[in-house]
């Protein structure tokens, strides 16, 4: 039940997206030279490495997931023994590779900021850091979700699916915030 | 559960074509609603298809059978508290954090406090005091 409520939620969360699509495309049609100038100054390859980072934590946070439904919370064996990982250690790789996304982001604003590209330089800088710091809200709010998370399973005695239904429900929001990031990279680095 | 996927499913069929119609009206050169409608077709599609997934995964239930009867949906459905104050405090948290944006910068901080104390206590309700498991 509460994962139903999770997946319609993220529809509409979809649509939320969606406005900053319209808004993006909308200026985009509206001052194609500005685009031309403005979309010369992005880093791709260092966005592409940074969306490479994002995409793989989605696999390490789906792996803790699993681990969740066989209600492992903690590793059995020794800390590079993959296998015997437990929900938690998938968990704490997927925030620090999250982590380090939103951190690399936030240099790639610095970048920019240095290029000439501002939030209130000029419709692109508006649209850019609007869609892709929307997104970044996004996956910093699912690292705060992602803690609370490992904090419920370090604190019960016994991991229960109360606590693998808020993991797996957390995954979902996670997997989506990817693939609104594959959807924003392709359109903001490659589509241009 | 499949009459629940196909109401959503549903939208794929009216949205989809409505946005093609949408975007070849509008000669492909006008893409807020194209794209709006395209991802409306995206949204039924999400909801529908992981209604159709879990219908696979749990198989028919009492109310998609004709004989079904009402005691067999009988047991636990989920947890639920029964009275809870942190979705109040979570809400004054929000309400005042907006509050802080309207009026003054520095109200903001104590809606981020509350909001923080009420998120960390929501969560953890179930996991902690009397509840600890």
């Amino acid at each position: 039940m509460v994962s139903v409520g999770t997946v319609v939620w993220l529809a509409s969360e979809l649509m939320f997206f969606a406005a900053l699509f319209a808004m993006y495309f909308t200026l985009r049609a509206a001052s194609p030279e500005m685009w031309a100038t403005e979309t010369a100054k992005l880093n791709v390859p260092f966005a592409l490495i940074n969306t490479i980072i994002l995409v793989s934590s989605s696999f390490s946070c789906q792996l803790g997931v699993f681990r969740a439904e066989d209600l492992k919370p903690r590793r059995t064996g020794g800390l590079f023994n993959l296998k015997e990982w437990g929900m938690v250690e998938w968990f704490v790789l997927t925030v620090i590779l999250g982590s380090i996304f939103v951190s690399v982001q936030a240099y790639e604003y610095t970048e920019l900021v240095a290029h000439g590209i501002a939030m209130n330089s000029n419709a692109y800088g508006s649209v850019f850091y609007m869609t892709t710091g929307f997104h970044g809200l996004h996956v910093a709010g699912g690292l705060i979700a992602f803690m609370l998370i490992i904090g419920r399973a370090l604190i019960a005695r016994k991991f229960g699916h109360f606590e693998a239904t808020g993991a797996i429900v957390v995954s979902y929001y996670w997997h989506f915030v990817d693939v609104v990031w594959i959807a924003l990279f392709a359109i903001i680095y490659f589509l241009k | 559960m499949k009459v629940e996927s196909w109401i959503f499913l549903g939208g794929l069929f009216f949205f989809t074509p409505t946005a093609i119609v949408y975007g070849y009206m509008t000669n492909w050169e006008e893409p807020v609603g194209m794209l709006a409608l395209f991802m409306l077709a995206a949204m039924t599609l999400m909801v529908g298809w992981y209604l159709l997934h879990t219908s696979r995964r749990v198989g028919p239930r009492p109310e998609d059978r004709v004989d079904g009867e009402i005691h067999e949906n009988a047991g636990a459905v989920g947890l639920f508290a029964p009275w809870s104050w942190w979705p109040l405090i979570l809400s004054t948290g929000a309400a005042v954090g907006f509050l802080g944006l309207a009026v003054g910068f520095w109200v903001l901080y104590i809606g981020a406090g509350l909001t923080v104390i009420a998120l960390v206590g929501w969560v953890y309700e179930f996991s902690r005091g009397n509840h600890a498991h």
